[in-house]
């Protein structure tokens, strides 16, 4: 097994691409969150709901660990996640804006969460030390997130709800794979360091989860990466999260109490 | 089954190795890879060494005509008297 690696002993570039890596990963956890929290209320049922509500609880929770990854760049993670304007977040596309109805709380689970899941195995596998001891919790709750995406989808793929959350999921799916694996100077960079596999065995590790599922669904998974319109220093598509969203995410009106 | 017709699973756990398994509540799920999930995130405040969950038409009372496994019974003969 290779050598576990700090930030110390990486280069300026790798450091760069690895905090990038780091703020896409929480910042997509935290939003995530905020989505599945929407839905303990109005959730199918009384235990969908307990169960999107602890998933946003779980997915809280996984970005706070990712973001106090940062104090080994010597920033405040404090900071980071409090002061950061809408512009600034990495996270990927789908969880922008809020989920319209339950099949896009569903393709949520599957595409964004399981993309998510995908990144976060390889990041664990690879060298950077404070992933493999930090993730593999992550991935054990993760484990159960999978289990209700899929459980939902067979569900919803034999209802009157199946072109819906086809629909959904097609609208997910290109945005969260150029942002999972998108192809990038970056993605090579952490792949060459051994802190991420590459980005094509990051998307077969995708498939091998979902790709039955989809293909039940006419749905296919490829991706060709970034395109023109990418953002290479936040390392996704154009376009950033709503103002309130970023309000929630910050805990703006929590601190709000408190200024006199 | 629709989604929204779900079925009772009974939700039985343990806290250590060699403790008795206890019956510690129930969900209901179209199907039990959902029970399995609603079961873990219902009862999530301890932290379990396991946790298992049965549907509730599987429990086949043995002294009852009574309560809510007596339609199991299946017109099976109750044994022991119930108290």
């Amino acid at each position: 097994m290779s050598e576990p690696l700090s930030v110390d002993a990486l280069t300026d570039s790798q450091r760069t691409a690895l905090r990038r890596l780091i703020l896409r990963l929480a910042d997509t956890k935290r939003l995530l969150g905020i989505r599945f929290s929407d839905w303990l209320l109005g959730a199918p049922s009384i235990e969908t709901g307990i169960a999107a509500s602890s998933m946003a609880q779980d997915e809280w929770g996984h970005a706070r660990l990712l973001y106090s990854m940062l104090k080994s760049f010597g920033e405040d993670p404090v900071e980071v996640e409090r002061d950061r304007a809408r512009e600034a977040y990495a996270n990927a596309p789908a969880v922008d804006h809020e989920f319209a109805d339950w099949a896009e709380v569903v393709a949520g689970m599957v595409v964004v969460d399981g993309a998510m899941t995908a990144l976060l195995a390889g990041f664990a596998e690879g060298r950077f030390e404070l992933a493999s001891n930090r993730i593999p919790k992550m991935l054990g709750e993760e484990e159960f997130h999978r289990d209700m995406g899929l459980a939902w989808l067979r569900s919803l793929a034999g209802s009157a709800g199946r072109g819906r959350v086809t629909e959904a999921i097609r609208a997910f799916l290109p945005g969260t794979l150029a942002w999972m694996a998108p192809g990038d100077d970056a993605e090579a960079e952490l792949a060459e360091a051994g802190v991420i596999p590459s980005g094509a065995e990051t998307l077969e590790r995708f498939r091998s989860v979902y790709g039955e599922a989809f293909q039940a669904l006419g749905v296919s998974i490829e991706t060709s990466g970034a395109g023109d319109d990418f953002d290479a220093a936040r390392g996704r598509g154009p376009g950033a999260p709503d103002e309130e969203t970023v309000e929630r995410a910050r805990g703006d009106r929590n601190r709000a109490l408190f200024v006199e | 089954m629709s989604i929204l017709e779900g079925e009772v699973f009974d939700v039985f756990a343990r806290k250590e190795r060699g403790d008795a398994l206890q019956h510690i509540g129930y969900v209901d799920a179209p199907d039990i890879d959902l029970a399995r999930v609603y079961a873990w995130k219902t009862y999530d405040e301890l932290n379990w060494f396991e946790m298992c969950v049965v549907p509730r038409s599987a429990i086949v009372p043995v002294n009852r005509t009574d309560g809510p496994f007596a339609g199991n019974a299946l017109g099976r003969p109750v044994v022991g008297g119930a108290r």
